[in-house]
């Protein structure tokens, strides 16, 4: 392992950094608002906001320890990487842990440890590793194969179950075939396939599933059952109007209307106290990131930084557009959290992680020369 | 890593730059666009549905006015009831709660599963909707026991409306039972649960007995968890409302009919106000305030002697010879009575090839206008009917006040008939026929008439011909709603005839004799059935349903003090003998303070005929509806020699 190259921490970009801090502050105000201070006196008061500042904090670390060393040393890892990570998708169904039903958990004696976060980061370096290595567009072949790679970890996921995840490890995929590009013939009919195939999946969903994409599609059939969230979150985020109905002023969330109000709803919590004015400006933030992980993954060195960076992009891009899809009714309901809004100790341990990876990837743009 | 230095710039992909802030731009515009159109757009919409989900509308119960009597005693109240109210919110498992309630109140949990399902679509979730309405501390204890392992289950306390004389009042309180769809979709203050007035002076002073709820916003999180409350108006107490009766009376009335049916009113001519209104037999009120089943309501339905029935109201009989009161006034009316005149009663008068018999077959001789009162004479009264003919005997009865509503303030009065010839071709498409006016002249035929009408002719006789609105309510203004056509020389003759007919030695009310008292009272004996020989032959040993009504009609005066009394015993065999005595009781409790009271609340009256057979045969003889349907032969209808 080579010395840390200090000329490096030189061109730090603050701006990325700066807008992780302002995202992950919105947060935990949020949480705390969501932990139901308001109606302490006799009630439990959930100290979500205080966990994720304690994960925020490791996370840090995190971030810091992906800046450190040169990203191209990645490239080496990705095989391996990926072979252990489909051994422990394997290990799961025998030796997993049932939590709520699913059994997603690898019990590691300390701490519980879930092989479909590792399978996000293993993709990500193996798909860019592929697909850094030419600048052509993809044929049929290069496609499958790069399609193939994913699958395998993604349908041992969705397995699991937890469809979120399995899906966004092929949209992370995707989005990174697209990023290079496949030839036009096969674009288009890639085009006329999807659609086709895609009811096909149907029958793979599981039971609860399928109801929730029914009530997606009618939330007006089941209120109170699937069709609950969708509307409590509509509610929540369309009775905000335009400045919302102040910090821990919410009655959809203060008096627990709203559920999963800390994890996958936590921005309806935040778009009922802010209104469109506070929605806009997240949003706002939210694109001034991707924007700038877009930028990075423009300005890379090389290739391969390239093509990490965007990978990165498109991990938040998907997570943005199905978490708050999903809160303001455009999407069904499907467990995936807005990152650095949503509550979850090893999400924001990835997320810091993954910002940590593209500003190594963004300060040594400069660098020349590798020793 | 040489590899990769090598590959360097070139294999940097060449769109997707571009790509990416396209879809930055993409996913911005695209949740700006959908941000606006649900906070801003549809922002109205979904600010009420947020504030529908934690505001609720609470009603604050209003206590329902007390019932008092003339003198303050207590008629009607309230007293703590409790309901098991099911909350379907906080239930895990309604069909095993269902059973787990059948278990511990003993209600069928297909009884229990109708209930529940009846009422869903009208109870919100997360109120409570009522299981069982009435629950006994027994079974309080033990739902209280278990009811921390069955959520949902909830104790409501109410207030239940309780009569104290239930059988003494029935006919005239009426009673409250749980509001129905009709009700509550009219009123949407009432919930379910609530107790609204079904009968008598409960449903007639229903809006003054049941006062205003108040109304409370209740701020509430998603498990019905109050958080705050806010007072939107106080409920306001029903009013207490004093009666125009006297329970006294009316206990005493209650218990000179017993075992009998009949009706007795007791009204101040001068104000219209009822003193005692009793009809027998009687229900207890308290059976629906708690929920009636179909079992006794059916029981109560079908009973042979109609206990729902208010006989002084709701039920008319022929009034018989107490008719001829009215007659007689009719003649001085028109003029074509001289009260001086006399007419020979040879205790038959022929009409045609039919003979008409006065009860007196050996006839009374020289009667003059008061004799015939006094003494009942039919033939003084066949004469003055033909004389008079239908249409003025009509017109004057109906301007007496009979053949219509005296307005009572109770429901479901009926007004019964005085015939006229349109009404007799309508009917029956047959032409009036003059033996007929015979008929109507002494009481029989198709007139009949409610006790009530009887109090208030009388009454008016007494205050100078005005027809007074019998009220029930104390103190209440006085409503004039007729007059008597009669001079106030006509009506003293009618009165001194009634006095005389208590006190001439050959009277028929002798047994009304009230010393200190003037008295004035007629006697009527009302036949139900043509008598037959046969019947002539059993005297009064005829089988119950065929007896003839008992009436005696009548008025105490004492200085300014002064009553009109008015019994009617169905089958009473003769107006002296069935209705005298309680006239007779009526005048000692009223004017020498004879007031037998008996304990409280007379309940569960005997029925007037003992064996199961009479109570059948006496169901047959019921009046529901007013006339015969066919007209009687008047040749064959025969005056018994009996006083009238």
């Amino acid at each position: 392992m080579s010395p840390i190259d200090r000329r490096v921490f030189y061109h730090v970009n603050w701006r990325l950094a700066g807008l992780l801090a302002v995202l992950f502050a919105i947060g935990v105000l949020n949480l705390y608002s969501a932990s139901g201070v308001r109606l302490g006196d006799g009630m439990q008061v959930e100290n979500y906001y205080q966990k994720q500042l304690i994960w925020g904090s490791i996370g840090l670390s995190g971030m810091v320890a992906f800046m450190v060393f040169d990203y191209r040393r990645l490239n080496a890892v990705a095989w391996p990487l990926y072979v252990m990570t489909l051994l422990l998708l394997l290990a799961v169904p025998i030796i997993g842990k049932t939590v709520l039903g699913a059994r997603r958990w690898l019990d590691f004696g300390l701490f519980n440890f879930q092989p479909s976060e590792l399978a996000k980061f293993s993709v990500l370096l193996i798909g860019a590793r592929l697909l850094s290595s030419d600048s052509e567009r993809l044929n049929l072949r290069e496609l499958a194969a790069v399609i193939g790679l994913g699958l395998v970890p993604a349908l041992l996921i969705i397995k699991q179950p937890d469809l979120g995840t399995g899906l966004l490890v092929l949209m992370l995929l995707a989005g990174l075939v697209l990023y290079r590009g496949v030839q036009p013939w096969l674009f288009r009919t890639l085009c006329v396939l999807i659609p086709l195939i895609t009811p096909a999946f149907w029958f793979v969903l599981k039971d609860y599933q399928k109801r929730r994409i029914l009530a997606f599609l009618d939330p007006a059939t089941d209120p109170l059952g699937s069709g609950y969230h969708i509307l409590q979150s509509e509610i929540a985020v369309g009775s905000g109007r335009l400045f919302g109905k102040g910090f821990l002023g919410g009655t959809q969330s203060q008096l627990r209307f709203l559920p999963e109000k800390h994890t996958d709803f936590a921005v309806a919590v935040y778009g009922e106290e802010w209104g469109f004015f506070g929605m806009i400006v997240l949003l706002s933030l939210f694109c001034a990131f991707l924007y700038q992980v877009a930028v990075v993954a423009r300005d890379a060195k090389d290739p391969y930084g390239s093509y990490l960076a965007a990978g990165v992009f498109f991990y938040f891009f998907w997570q943005i557009l199905i978490n708050m899809g999903m809160v303001m009714g455009l999407m069904p309901v499907v467990g995936v959290p807005l990152p650095f809004i949503s509550y979850g100790g090893s999400a924001t341990l990835v997320n810091f992680s993954l910002v940590g990876l593209v500003l190594n990837i963004s300060m040594r743009r400069y660098l020349f020369k590798q020793t | 890593m040489k590899n990769l230095l090598s590959a360097s710039s070139q294999n940097m992909p060449r769109f997707g730059a571009s790509l990416l802030q396209f879809l930055v731009l993409g996913l911005f515009c695209l949740f700006a666009v959908r941000l606006w159109y649900l906070q801003i757009h549809l922002g109205p919409v979904f600010t009420e549905k947020s504030r529908n989900n934690q505001l609720r509308v609470e009603y604050l119960f209003a206590p329902r006015g007390f019932l008092r009597d003339r003198n303050g005693e207590l008629l009607a109240v309230n007293e703590p009831a409790f309901a098991l109210g099911l909350v379907r919110e906080d239930c895990d498992d309604i069909p095993a709660t269902l059973g787990k309630v059948a278990d511990l109140t003993g209600i069928p949990q297909e009884r229990l599963k109708e209930i529940y399902t009846r009422n869903k679509p009208k109870v919100k979730s997360f109120e409570p909707l009522v299981l069982a309405p009435d629950l006994t501390f027994d079974t309080i204890a033990k739902i209280e026991g278990v009811s921390v392992r069955w959520p949902g289950l909830e104790i409501l306390s109410r207030t239940r409306r309780k009569y104290n004389y239930g059988h003494l009042l029935s006919h005239v309180l009426g009673y409250v039972s749980e509001a129905n769809e009709a009700e509550m979709q009219a009123d949407p203050t009432l919930s379910l649960g609530d107790f609204v007035g079904k009968q008598g002076l409960e449903n007639r002073l229903d809006s003054r007995l049941r006062g205003a709820k108040g109304k409370r916003l209740i701020e509430v999180d998603v498990t019905g968890r109050r958080l705050s409350e806010e007072q939107q108006g106080e409920p306001r107490a029903g009013e207490e409302i004093f009666l125009s009766l006297d329970l006294g009376l009316q206990q005493l009335g209650h218990k000179l009919l017993e075992g009998k049916s009949g009706a007795v009113v007791v009204m101040d001519p001068d104000n219209g106000e009822i003193h005692a209104l009793v009809s027998e037999p009687s229900y207890d009120s308290n059976m629906f305030t708690s929920g009636l089943s179909s079992a006794q309501w059916a029981t109560l339905r079908d009973d042979p002697l109609h206990p729902l029935q208010n006989r002084a109201t709701q039920s008319v009989y022929p009034p018989g010879s107490v008719f001829k009161l009215v007659i007689a006034a009719a003649g001085l009316h028109y003029g074509v009575v001289d009260p001086k005149e006399t007419v020979n009663c040879t205790g038959e008068v022929a009409l045609g090839s039919h003979v008409f018999r006065c009860w007196k077959h050996s006839g009374h001789g020289s009667v003059n206008f008061q004799r015939a009162l006094v003494e009942s004479c039919d033939t003084y009264f066949y004469k003055l009917g033909m004389k008079l003919g239908v249409d003025r005997m009509s017109e004057f009865s109906k301007a007496s006040g009979f053949g219509s509503v005296t307005g009572i303030n109770l429901p479901h009065e009926k007004g019964g008939l005085i015939a006229s010839r349109e009404w007799k071709l309508k009917r029956f498409g047959v032409r009036w026929t003059k033996g007929e006016d015979l008929n109507m002249s002494i009481g029989q035929g198709y007139t009949v008439t409610s006790p009530l009408q009887v109090a208030r002719y009388i009454g008016a006789l007494l205050n100078g011909g005005k027809l007074l609105r019998p009220a029930l309510v104390k103190g209440e203004q006085p409503q004039v709603t007729g007059q008597l056509p009669l001079t106030e020389e006509q009506m003293n003759m009618v009165k001194r005839a009634m006095v005389a007919t208590v006190e001439d030695p050959h009277g028929t009310c002798r047994r009304a004799l009230t010393n200190g008292v003037v008295v004035g009272a007629k006697t009527g004996t009302a036949q139900v059935v043509r008598l037959t020989d046969e019947l002539k032959r059993m005297g009064d040993n005829v089988p119950y349903k065929f007896r003839d009504h008992a009436w005696m009609a009548g008025f105490g005066e004492q200085g300014s003090k002064r009553f009109v009394i008015v019994v009617m015993v169905e089958h009473g065999l003769h107006g002296a003998s069935g209705a005298g005595p309680v006239v007779k009781a009526m005048l000692d409790a009223l004017f020498m303070g004879k007031k037998e009271l008996p304990p409280q609340d007379v309940a569960g009256a005997a029925s007037p005929a003992a064996s199961p057979a009479a109570r059948l045969e006496a169901v047959e003889t019921q009046f529901p509806e007013p006339p015969l349907p066919v007209p009687p032969a008047f040749n064959e209808l025969q005056r018994k020699e009996i006083p009238q």
